[in-house]
């Protein structure tokens, strides 16, 4: 036994015939207001099918394609480097890493110090900036400056300071 | 836990490395040379300008009358070397990229004999020609250690 909304739905749909369709709009209240309604879901349907109904794509395959690499893109490569990294960086390797940098530093810094050093040797030996005597002690004394070659020694001559007895090289 | 204790070592063996380079020690002495049939041996802190001193000042022995030891950490600080009847005044006046600024002053007793302003490299000691004594010469000589 159908129901009366089976019935309508069979109605709208045109699937009534016979006994079946005579009997069921004999029990309709208003036949008029349900034929309009009928015609208002065709309506509707049709428009329905017509909108909704699926693109077909031109070009499928690039489509495809190009979703497949994004998805390699996206997913791909961020799983891996995150794995290699985890495990490549140990402490040990940390530590030679730091180790060679710092030999590198030093290795660079000799390197420059020793370019830098030619034009500029003279800044690293010792310089006399100036030097007196007391005239009134030594008033025939000179002095003069030089540097030996060898073990680049920085010597300070002074002449004609007063000659004095041995008893002052004592201790 | 191995490996960070390791590099904890490195790193302090580093900073003390630097810190010792930092501190550096002068030494300063009053040496006498003259000519003897018998040199004594030089003193361990001219080994290094035995043949310079030789050959620059014509003597065969070199001692040490007078000394002080100074080990800078400012680079501001002063001493005193002295022997019976000399003192060498050091006055050190700053610190360069090369070495020390020093003012030397050689007293005789009372008498400010000489005076001097030096810039002395780490890497090249200085000799100072003073007085004739006797037969032979007082020497001032400066070395960083």
């Amino acid at each position: 036994m159908k129901t009366f909304e089976e019935k309508w739905t069979a109605w709208l749909d045109g699937e009534l015939s016979g006994k079946e369709l005579v009997e069921f709009e004999a029990s309709l209240p208003d036949k008029a207001a349900a034929e309009a309604e009928k015609h208002d879901t065709h309506k509707l349907g049709a428009l329905l099918k017509e909108q909704l109904s699926a693109h077909a794509l031109s070009n499928e395959d690039f489509f495809s394609h190009q979703l497949r690499e994004r998805i390699v893109r996206e997913n791909g490569p961020s799983r891996e480097p995150s794995l290699e990294a985890s495990t490549w960086w140990t402490v040990r390797r940390l530590f030679l890493t730091g180790v060679a940098s710092l030999a590198l530093f030093v290795i660079c810094a000799v390197v420059v110090i020793r370019d830098k050093n030619p034009g500029e040797q003279s800044q690293y030996l010792t310089q006399i900036l100036n030097a007196r005597v007391d005239p009134a002690v030594s008033p025939n004394a000179t002095i003069s400056m030089f540097e030996t070659k060898e073990d680049k020694v920085t010597v300070l001559w002074v002449e004609g300071l007063q000659s004095l007895p041995a008893d002052y090289a004592a201790k | 836990m191995r490996n960070c204790a390791l590099l904890l070592a490195a790193l302090l063996a580093l900073v003390m490395s630097v810190a010792s380079a930092a501190t550096q020690t002068v030494w300063s002495g009053l040496v006498i040379a003259e000519n003897v049939a018998q040199p004594a041996p030089i003193p361990p802190e001219l080994i290094r300008i035995e043949q310079t001193l030789k050959a620059l000042f014509g003597y065969n022995q070199f001692q040490v009358i007078g000394q002080s030891r100074k080990t800078l950490k400012t680079g501001e600080e002063d001493w005193l070397a002295s022997s019976k009847y000399f003192a060498l005044h050091v006055d050190a006046r700053g610190e360069t990229e090369a070495g020390y600024v020093l003012n030397l002053k050689l007293y005789k007793e009372n008498d400010l004999l000489l005076e001097t302003d030096t810039k002395l490299s780490k890497r090249s000691p200085l000799v100072i020609k003073g007085p004739q004594v006797g037969g032979g010469q007082l020497l001032l000589v400066l070395v960083v250690q």
